[in-house]
Parts: structure tokens; C-alpha cells; sequence
């Protein structure tokens, strides 16, 4: 019989202490692998949202932006300013046109088309709309009319045609600074010179039976489809991307943009390049967002959650540790006798602690079993009421903070919404699901069996100090 | 060969300081078989640890084959148990939820012996000690009193040790089987020139043995027997 043998063989000895003792265990280590796998959810949507929006910084011209409002334009010379602010990692500038289709402005006499007459101002417009071949994906529906009546000054309801955004890039990222999803054919290769290159959203795509190749005019100068983008939104796809060079030119300012995008370093850092971004710049020549301050509050509430979730896991972890510690010196000084037996007859101080580790890990793998079950159940129970638990601060907090950024209507630029999509913590922190994955089950296993080997070492060596001749107490 | 050289084991128990075993000196040569006699707390079972290694003495030495205990480190202690003594005690101290195999094949696998190897020696010694062929794979403590005696006896001479040390052996068995065991330790010393070394208060079992030592106040005296 090999001391593995003999190690299961003891850790069945007494069965009703076993299975009491597997059950202590199995709580433990049930409770440890389902905060495991809450931490892991947790942390796993933590970094979803922060891919999904990163550490951005948006700067439009003070008092404007996209089409709306007033002020002076933004320029190269305020990108290289943005660029020297500490913890910016990168700039990117964007130059947005408004584009009319040829057909409504060469059929329309009426104002409300806005093209033959200048189009709305604003810091990323020019002087007047630009022409364009292309049809707009968007139907313009009730919401258009109504709003293209309030602009006209008419309230009689018509139909018309809405315009496009077509967006001068100077990376290959939207103007909210998130990678452009390119669905087919390629990106716009230099975003930094001039080129006939574009590339169109999906729906705009269908509705004018382009693929890569196609062409299309803006201003009556042919540009060649490169790649079809998918920006998520119907708004979004109804858009065009050009080079930012080939915008500026295109809208007849060269060195203008319409906002920028700034990237910084880290999250924590966000506020305070926020706040130094502003300073550069200059309060009356621009405006700096914070698209993610929702997000931010969001963000807070479930690292939080991951510190409870990481500490509750290191505490049902050492939970399991000590169970094996007591239980072993319990069984240690049970079997003193035997152990002086063991060494009576030639057994090394080694082998008799192997045999009570074994005998531990023995336990321990039981516990895990039924442990892994009950975090397969539970796990997806205790990280929701670990997130609703802190949904409530989380969402109270985000309230109070949430700013101007906040409100903002998004639409303006394709996907240049800021508050629209994190519009609320509280949605934001509900929807972590916490699955129990095969991985973070076997990872935490590891830990706890890691665990139970320390807890166990320390009986084990105290069984070296049991001396031989216990044999014969009680003889 | 065993010389034991003036050995003293000392116990503080309270304020009291006890000396069960006092300037113990004999020798003792290979294949003989002895008895150690003497009245209950008269020290026979600190004597019997002492020559087993199970125990340090106070001063003195146990020289066994020319070399001595004295001064070994616990490691050496260790194999010296494994591979020189075999210890049958009263209370047997079987493991009790291993069969009576396992129990047997238990210092052979301390001694690093071939699993298979170990398990054909155990069982060739529980036939020896005339354990029914189906009691050996039952678990020691379904056995009776002789039978695990039996098995205790069979674990001692696992490893073919130079001296077998019997603390009481027939101490717990009623007297029929007691005999049956002295006929057994009588044949193993005779057969295997295995030196048996028996500490008793039992004076008919110690008749039995070549030599008889008795233990009192903490000495050693030889009982002579006319014509022996």
C-alpha cells in the first residue's frame, strides 16, 4: 500500500468526520470559487467598458459643436498644444462637412433643403453644404421633418432628404476615438494627405449599391470606396470618412478642425489631464468633454465590487487553509500513538508528513468537488447581489456627478454621442453575469489547494516532532 | 552482538527525579533468546525503548555490531529501527484500519522493497505465524487478540531485523495463546538466529528463554539456572 493509498484510505477512516469536514470545506471553498468568479466578472466587464470607451478626452470649439452653436474653429496649432499636455498619449483631429444630395439641391427651391441655401454654421461646418452623389441611408420619418421645419421656420409637413456627414479623419478611429470596425475592403492607407480614398457605413453602402470600388462624388469630385465600416448605430453608418487633409481641403480650411479626440494614459488620470487639457487651450477657445464620467462612476462602483469580491475570495481562502490546519493538528494529536508506531518501525519524519498532507489534499479535493458545485449555482447569485448591493451608491454617485457631459443629446457626429450610451451606472452595473468558466473554477482549485498545502505542512511537521517512543504510552 | 554499557535513563516527575533505569551493563550474543523479569514500574519497558532506540538515555551506550547509539542523529536512529529492530508490543499497535497485510508489508515499504516483493514476503510470513490465509487481507482490528499478536510478530521479522524486542507480548492473551506465542519467538530465535530479547513480569514465559534478567531498582541481575 503506497502512503497515497494509505492517505485516502485514512482520510475515510472516521466517515461521518469526513463528511462533516468535507462540508465545512466545501462551504469555504464554495464561497472562495464563487467570489473568484465574481471578481473575474466583475473585472472582465470593468475592462469591457473601458475598451468600449477608453480614456478619452473630447475637445470641440467653446461654445459649439458638430453642427450647432458658435464660437472659433479649432486648428493644428490647438492639436499640438493638446499633444504637450502631460499623460496625452495621442491627438487625433476631425474635420466634419455636411453633404446634401445632388438631386434635392438641384430639384429644391425651398429653403428647408438647407442646400441651396448655406447650411447651419458652427465650428466644424463651412460656408455652405457641400454636393454629393450619395443618398442618405435615414429616412428622414417624423423626427427629421419636424426638426428640419423648426429650422426652416415652416411648419407645413414635406418630405426631404437628410443630409450626410462626411468626416475628415487623421487616424482610423471615429470622432469619439474608438477603432473604426472595417468590414470590408481596407482602411484610407496616409490619413495624413490628401487622397480621393473614403470610406462609407454599411447602411449608406446599401443604399447606394456601393462595395469597395465604387465611386461617388462630393463636390463633383470622384472619390473610390476603400473599405465599408460598421459603426454600430443607424446614424452612425450613415456617414463618410475621408482623410483629414482631404476635408480640410474639400471644405476650403486647411488647418481648421472640428474637434479633437485626446487620449490619455490612464483612467485615473483622466480628471486631472481634463482639467490641465482646459487650461492649455484656453476656457473661451475650447471645450473638453468627459464622455465617460457615467462610466467612470460605473467603473468605481464595480472595482469596488471586485475589492470585495478579491477579499471575500482571500478570506474564504484562508477560511479553507485554517479548516485544513485545525482538522490536520486535530487528527495529529489523535494519532500520536500511531505515528510513534509508524516511527517505531523505520517510517522517516518525511514520509509520515507526506502521508498527512496527502491526507489533507485528500479532503481538500473532496471539498473542491462539491465546492465547484455549489460556486457553479451560487456564483451567479452572490456577484449580482454584490453588484445591487453597491448599484445603489454606485448610481447615487453617478447622479451627483453626472455633468453636462452627461446630457448631452448624442447624434451630432456619428457616434459622437457622449451621454447616450452610458446613460446610467445603475444599467451599466447590472448587467455583469458572473459564469462559472472551467478556468477560473480550475484556477481557483489551484489557490485553494495551494492553500490547504501550507495549512497542512504545519501539522505535518509537527508530526517530526512526535518522538518514537509515544508508542508506549498507555503500555 | 548487543553491548549494553552502563546505561542510566533519568525522569523528572515533579520535584521528584526517577532513575528506572540505573547502571544497566550486560551483553547479549546473536540467536539467543532472554527474558527480562521484573515488577510492574520497575523500569523493563524505559530498558526495552533504550535498546529499541525509541528513547535516549541519560548517559551510557547501546553498541550494536560495533557501533554505537549513542551520539546518532534522529535520521540514523530512524534506519536503525527499520533495518535492525523489530518491536512487538502488548497492546500489538497495529494499524487498525490496514489489513493484516498492509500492517506487515508497512516496514518493508519504509525500507524501500519492491511492492510486489514485499507483498510475497508478507504473506510467506503470515503463514509462518500460521495466520489463516483469509484473514489476511482483513483489517487488523476484526482480528482476536492472538491473531493480531500474530501479525504483530510477523511485522517485526518484515525486515529480517538482528533483535526482536517483545514488551509483554503475551501480556493482553490468554494464557493458551500466550504459549502458542512463546513457541513461536522460541522457534524464531532457534530458526532465524534472530536475537529475542522478551521484557516480562510474566515468570512462566520468562522459564521459557535461554537467559533471564531481572530488573530491580533500576539494576540488572542475571539469574543463573543450574545447567544452563
Amino acid at each position: 500500500m503506497s502512503v497515497l493509498a494509505r492517505s485516502v484510505g485514512n482520510a475515510f477512516r472516521n466517515k461521518i468526520r469526513t463528511a462533516a469536514v468535507v462540508a465545512v470545506l466545501a462551504v469555504a471553498i464554495g464561497l472562495a470559487l464563487s467570489m473568484l468568479v465574481a471578481n473575474q466578472a466583475v473585472g472582465a466587464k470593468v475592462q469591457e467598458l473601458n475598451a468600449s470607451v477608453g480614456t478619452t478626452l473630447t475637445v470641440n470649439p467653446a461654445g459649439g459643436q458638430g453642427f450647432e452653436g458658435g464660437g472659433e474653429p479649432l486648428t493644428s496649432a490647438d492639436a499640438a498644444t493638446a499633444a504637450a499636455v502631460p499623460n496625452v498619449t495621442s491627438v487625433v483631429g476631425t474635420k466634419a462637412l455636411r453633404l446634401r444630395t445632388e438631386t434635392t439641391t438641384a430639384g429644391s427651391t425651398d429653403p428647408a433643403d438647407g442646400a441651396a441655401q448655406p447650411g447651419p454654421g458652427g465650428p466644424g461646418g463651412q460656408a455652405a453644404s457641400l454636393t454629393t452623389s450619395l443618398v442618405a441611408a435615414v429616412d428622414a420619418g417624423t423626427l427629421g421633418t419636424r426638426n428640419n421645419a423648426g429650422n426652416s421656420g415652416s411648419t407645413a409637413a414635406r418630405t426631404f432628404t437628410l443630409p450626410i456627414t462626411a468626416t475628415g479623419i487623421a487616424a482610423e478611429v471615429d470622432t469619439a476615438g474608438k477603432a473604426l470596425e472595417i468590414t470590408s475592403g481596407t482602411g484610407l492607407g496616409d490619413y495624413t494627405v490628401a487622397g480621393t480614398k473614403a470610406l462609407v457605413g454599411t447602411t449608406l453602402a446599401e443604399k447606394n449599391l456601393l462595395k469597395v470600388g465604387s465611386t461617388f462624388t462630393i463636390a463633383d469630385k470622384t472619390y473610390t470606396v476603400t473599405g465599408v465600416f460598421d459603426a454600430g448605430t443607424a446614424f452612425g453608418n450613415n456617414a463618410v470618412y475621408l482623410t483629414l487633409p482631404e476635408a480640410q481641403a474639400l471644405a476650403g480650411t486647411p488647418g481648421e478642425l472640428s474637434s479633437m479626440v485626446v487620449t490619455v494614459n490612464s483612467m485615473e488620470n483622466v480628471d486631472t489631464t481634463k482639467t490641465e487639457l482646459q487650461e492649455a487651450l484656453g476656457s473661451g477657445k475650447a471645450d473638453v468633454t468627459q464622455g465617460q464620467r457615467n462610466l467612470e462612476t460605473a467603473v468605481a462602483s464595480l472595482d469596488s465590487v471586485k475589492g470585495i469580491s478579491l477579499v471575500a475570495f482571500i478570506a474564504a481562502l484562508a477560511t479553507a487553509g485554517l479548516i485544513i490546519l485545525l482538522i490536520m493538528v486535530m487528527l495529529v494529536r489523535e494519532r500520536r500513538r500511531e505515528i510513534g508506531v509508524l516511527k517505531a518501525i523505520g517510517a522517516r519524519n518525511r514520509t509520515i508528513g507526506l502521508q498527512f498532507v496527502l491526507e489533507a489534499l485528500v479532503l481538500v479535493a473532496l471539498g473542491s468537488v462539491v465546492g465547484a458545485a455549489i460556486a457553479s449555482f451560487a456564483s451567479g447569485g452572490i456577484a449580482s447581489a454584490l453588484v445591487s448591493s453597491n448599484s445603489a451608491a454606485g448610481t447615487t454617485g453617478a447622479a451627483a456627478q453626472r455633468g453636462p457631459a452627461g446630457g448631452l443629446p448624442g447624434g451630432a457626429f456619428p457616434g459622437g454621442g457622449q451621454g447616450g450610451p452610458f446613460g446610467g451606472a445603475s444599467q451599466l452595473l447590472t448587467s455583469v453575469t458572473a459564469n462559472a468558466s472551467p478556468g477560473v473554477i480550475a484556477a481557483g482549485i489551484a489557490a485553494v489547494f495551494a492553500v490547504a498545502v501550507v495549512g497542512a505542512l504545519v501539522p505535518a511537521l509537527l508530526t517530526a516532532r512526535i518522538r518514537p517512543i509515544e508508542v508506549l504510552r498507555g503500555e | 552482538m548487543i553491548e549494553v554499557k552502563d546505561l542510566v535513563r533519568r525522569f523528572k516527575s515533579g520535584d521528584r527525579t526517577i532513575t528506572p533505569v540505573n547502571g544497566v551493563s550486560f551483553e547479549f550474543g546473536k540467536g539467543s533468546l532472554a527474558s527480562i523479569v521484573g515488577k510492574s514500574g520497575s523500569g523493563k519497558s524505559t530498558l526495552l525503548s533504550l535498546l529499541g532506540a525509541l528513547d535516549k538515555p541519560t548517559s551510557g551506550d547501546v553498541v550494536v555490531d560495533g557501533v554505537s547509539l549513542a551520539g546518532l542523529p534522529d535520521g540514523k536512529l530512524t534506519e536503525y529501527r527499520r533495518r535492525d529492530i523489530g518491536f512487538v508490543f502488548q497492546q500489538f499497535n497495529l494499524i487498525p484500519n490496514l489489513s493484516a497485510l498492509d500492517n506487515v508489508m508497512l516496514p518493508m515499504e519504509f525500507a524501500g522493497i519492491r511492492k510486489a516483493a514485499r507483498a510475497q514476503r508478507a504473506r510467506e510470513l503470515l503463514e509462518q505465524v500460521q495466520l489463516e490465509p483469509e484473514k489476511h487481507t482483513r483489517r487488523t482490528n476484526r482480528l482476536s487478540g492472538g491473531e493480531q499478536q500474530r501479525v504483530a510478530i510477523a511485522r517485526a521479522l518484515a525486515n529480517e531485523p538482528k533483535l526482536i524486542l517483545a514488551d509483554e507480548p503475551t501480556g493482553n492473551l490468554d494464557e493458551q495463546t500466550g504459549e502458542h506465542i512463546i513457541e513461536l519467538l522460541s522457534s524464531l530465535s532457534r530458526d532465524h538466529n534472530t536475537t529475542i530479547l522478551v521484557v516480562t513480569h510474566d515468570r512462566g514465559l520468562a522459564q521459557k528463554t535461554d537467559r533471564r534478567f531481572r530488573l530491580q531498582q533500576g539494576r540488572l541481575n542475571e539469574e543463573v539456572t543450574a545447567g544452563k
